[in-house]
């Protein structure tokens, strides 16, 4: 029974992070109704960069708000540049699109920091401690913590501020926001930029276990599509629940099914993706609205 | 004095033209109704005015050339308008749905204010104003498109077909709000409408649009007595 | 009518003077990436028939590709059979693998079966490992060279590329026996409105099906034939970045044209050695941006693009 808890936990902690890059998944589609395929590498480039800031001797907390601070950035220009003008292209084009974003930040992350595997200090302190007979991690009660407190934010500002209402409203009918006075577009701009701060968090909360390196977040990134379709593509709170769902089933999956093991353990996210999609399309949380995700 | 100047307007949808040459004005505090049937232009008019459609032509509001201007901007200059269908914010609240209409105005104590105001009109939507917007009955969400715009405390409101779907007894209520806004706020009316017989009971002057052209225009009291325009214009079975 | 088959018969010359000039005037090195390319080009025509006409985006064709790759590499070098005699295998366990990747997908559409098949294209690479007593594991399997015809020994590679184009020719031929068949017609129609499609008796089950069995069935003869080009292939040749570049080169060459997949099959292979070329470790990047670029001027692909600026210089002349 400890090791079912144990599992747990250590399953919940790594969903934390695929909740995390799954949130900045679904923030963008809800926005501009576009799966990117580029968000894991977006994120890796801004770990990368926090990595070289610490190479520069700027202090661990620093360098992950400066980073952080440019992956809003990297987030907005993206949208402005290849985004917007792409938005009323068919759902192919948007996927090659977005594809390309993969491509090109991962062969940015190559050619400047090279394909060798870089090791990333933790945000929080070795050890840990335990309850009874399983032991749990700093690390993953702090990458909980954070995603508790991105979640909490997240809620606060969609619920509670102007500029979360008109983002939900931009979000939800462009032409209807137009007509308020919604400015849409910067609307639009902001959900890239704070998707791709989410995403980053994920990359360098991630980095220390992984070794940073260009291809860090690929299979992350699919984990984290599983999270979302689980939890339902327009539901933030479904990304969180899903993205802890995945990695708390994938941590038991590879204990206790001998078939998967752990070298096979990305089975489990495509089994239950594909339940998910045969059994209810819009996933636990979403709405009807976005069957024809 | 002119409020709302319209010259020589043409809109297109890709190559096909939707308007041709319209020109009118509405003068301030003038309550205006522009008529005319299915598919003459009337919804593509208000969106070039608002700011949805770009155009040919002016389009002069308060002397200034709209041309240029984003929506948002005509929207602050104090040019509403609510949308054929309502154009609610169907899973957002009551709330939420006024507040979004307030999304220009800075002043927090202003909007609060501005609620208060709109709910004591519409008591049925400070009832439901934890609801959500797609719950309400085709009525209420009528108030509740009002009560939005009205949130922006706009000079010029535009309203596309308030009488779509709803019952006579109704459409009668929000066409008299308007003319208690008209008469008492001096806000001015421009409703686009194809309920010829009831709108001009309220409207000072109509035009009517056929096939993307103004075909003609009049006082309601010549128009609402002018057979021969309801028989060939308005469909209305003589 | 007449006009169709006079473009098609323009098509085909003009396609044959190309493969026959590169065939003289290609160096030997160059021909074998030539072979490479319309390898990819074959799994690409699959794709495009179920992206162009099924209305599906497959993110696994790379894995399907790998599959027939596999296929091939097994066949030969475990149980010694020729590799030429393996492509029929390898198309026919990938058509089987298709369809079983088919059967669910048949109720997904758009990007659901894009996360789906992009989660089987990350989880392949890790599968060859594991059946590493079969795969050979990091190792990979070597595949001999088919048996050169005498005249041709000095140029082995030219041989190669005529066996790549020999398969292109049967994928081609298969795809249009599709496209042109009652078959076409019926994704055509399913793809542009399942109802109304459904409604004229068109059997949405068995297209989609028979969609992907094709696709995939040519995705596993584009695999054998980079298995037998390359010599030699291992799990690095089919990680899940090969999918999304089968895609990128599908869509870039232009979905519903069957020039297309050639253009595409060359981009994926010699934009990126081109682009080393300016510079070694820029190169990725300057592929990313050059994909991106045609994307947003050329959302129809290259040869969408070129068809446009053709007819449009034609309309001018005429008028
Ligand atoms: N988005 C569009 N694209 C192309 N044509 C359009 C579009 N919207 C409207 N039209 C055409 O423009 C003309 C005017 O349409 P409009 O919606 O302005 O009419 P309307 O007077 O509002 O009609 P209704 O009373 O039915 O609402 C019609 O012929 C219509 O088909
Ligand atoms: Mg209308």
């Amino acid at each position: 029974m400890s090791l079912f808890f144990q599992l747990v936990t250590s399953g919940l902690a790594t969903g934390a992070i695929y909740a995390a890059l799954a949130l900045a998944l679904v923030l963008i589609f809800r926005a501009t109704n576009v799966v990117n395929f580029g968000q894991g590498e977006m994120a890796t480039f801004s770990a990368y960069c926090t990595w070289q800031l610490m190479q520069w001797g700027v202090p661990l907390w620093l360098a992950v708000l400066a980073s952080l601070v440019g992956a809003f950035a990297i987030g907005i220009v993206t949208f402005r540049l290849i985004i917007r003008p792409m938005m009323d292209a068919p759902v192919e084009a948007t996927v090659v699109i977005t594809l390309g974003i993969l491509v090109l930040f991962q062969a940015a992350c190559m050619w400047i920091w090279g394909a060798e595997q870089l090791s990333f200090p933790s945000l929080f302190p070795g050890g840990g401690f335990g309850i009874g007979e399983v032991r749990v991690l700093a690390s993953a009660v702090g990458t909980l913590a954070i995603l508790l407190a991105i979640a909490l934010a997240m809620g606060f500002i969609f619920r509670f501020t102007k500029l979360g209402l008109s983002m939900r409203a931009a979000a939800f009918d462009r032409t209807r926001s137009v007509l308020v006075g919604v400015d849409v577009e910067r609307m639009l701009m902001l959900g890239w930029g704070f998707a791709s701060v989410i995403g980053a968090l994920a990359a360098i909360l991630i980095a220390p276990r992984l070794f940073l390196s260009p291809t860090m977040m690929t299979p992350i990134l699919f984990y984290a599509l599983a999270a979302a379709t689980l939890g339902g593509w327009d539901s933030p709170l479904g990304a969180i629940v899903g993205g802890l769902a995945v990695g708390v089933t994938e941590s038991l999956g590879a204990s206790y099914l001998p078939f998967v093991g752990a070298d096979m353990r990305i089975a489990v996210p495509i089994a239950l993706t594909l339940i998910i999609l045969l059994v209810k399309p819009v996933g636990l949380f979403g709405s009807y609205k976005v069957t024809k995700l | 004095m002119t409020l709302l100047d319209i010259r020589d307007l043409s809109v297109f949808y890709g190559k096909t033209q939707a308007l041709f040459d319209c020109s009118f004005s509405v003068g301030e505090g003038e309550f205006v109704a522009l008529l005319g049937s299915n598919g003459a232009g009337k919804t593509t008019l208000l969106r070039a005015v608002s700011g949805l459609l770009p155009f040919k032509g002016s389009v002069f509001y308060a002397g200034k050339a709209l041309d240029k201007i984003s929506a948002q901007t005509r929207l602050a200059l104090g040019v509403a308008h609510i949308p054929q269908g309502r154009g609610t914010f169907t899973e957002f609240t009551v709330e939420e749905n006024l507040s979004l209409g307030a999304t220009i105005v800075a002043s927090r104590s202003q909007v609060r204010e501005d609620k208060e105001r709109w709910y004591e009109t519409f008591p049925r939507l400070r009832e439901r104003r934890n609801q959500l917007a797609g719950n309400l009955s085709g009525g209420e969400q009528q108030m509740l498109a009002v009560a939005r715009a009205l949130m922006s405390r706009p000079k010029l409101l535009m309203c596309d077909e308030p009488s779509l779907g709803l019952a006579p007894s109704i459409t009668q209520e929000i066409l008299a709000i308007f003319k208690s806004l008209n008469k008492e706020n001096g806000m001015t009316l421009l409703v686009v409408e194809q309920n010829v017989d009831i709108t001009l009971q309220y409207a000072d002057r109509a035009f009517v649009i056929e096939a993307g052209q103004i075909v003609a225009s009049g006082t309601a009291s010549d128009l609402i007595g002018n057979e021969d325009i309801k028989k060939s214009y308005l469909g209305v079975a003589g | 009518m007449r006009d169709l088959s006079l473009s098609t018969a323009i098509k085909l010359s003009l396609f044959a003077i190309v493969a026959a000039s590169i065939s003289v005037f290609a160096p030997a090195y160059a021909l074998q990436q030539v072979a490479i390319a319309i390898a990819y080009a074959i799994a690409i025509l699959g794709l495009n028939l179920l992206m162009g006409y099924a209305g599906q985006i497959c993110l696994a064709q790379g894995t399907l590709f790998g599959v027939g790759a596999y296929v091939t590499a097994i066949l030969n070098a475990t149980y010694g059979v020729s590799p030429l005699a393996t492509l029929p295998v390898a198309a026919a366990v990938s058509a089987a693998v298709g369809l079983l990747i088919g059967l669910p997908a048949l109720r997904l559409q758009g990007l659901q079966l894009a996360i789906v098949t992009f989660g089987i294209a990350a989880a392949f690479p890790q599968l060859l490992l594991k059946l590493g007593s079969l795969t050979g594991g990091v190792s990979g399997l070597p595949v001999d060279a088919p048996e050169t015809p005498g005249f041709m020994t000095d140029v082995p590679e030219l041989w190669l590329y005529l066996i790549a184009l020999a398969c292109a020719g049967i994928g081609a031929l298969l795809v249009s026996r599709v496209l042109f068949g009652d078959a076409g017609r019926a994704l055509r129609a399913q793809r542009d409105n399942p109802q109304i499609a459904q409604a004229l008796g068109v059997n949405l089950t068995r297209t989609r099906l028979w969609a992907f069995a094709t696709s995939s069935a040519l995705a596993g003869l584009g695999g054998g034939v980079f298995a037998i080009v390359s010599g030699f292939i291992s799990p690095e040749s089919f990680l899940a970045i090969l999918s999304i570049n089968i895609v990128i080169g599908s869509i870039v060459g232009g979905v519903t044209s069957m020039a297309g997949a050639f253009v595409g099959g060359l981009f994926m292979v010699f934009v990126p050695s081109w682009a080393s070329d300016i510079n070694l470790s820029l190169g990725n990047l300057i592929y990313g941006l050059a994909l991106i670029l045609i994307m947003m001027v050329a959302r129809n692909g290259i040869t969408g693009f070129i068809e446009k600026w053709i007819s449009m210089i034609f309309r001018r002349a005429a008028g």
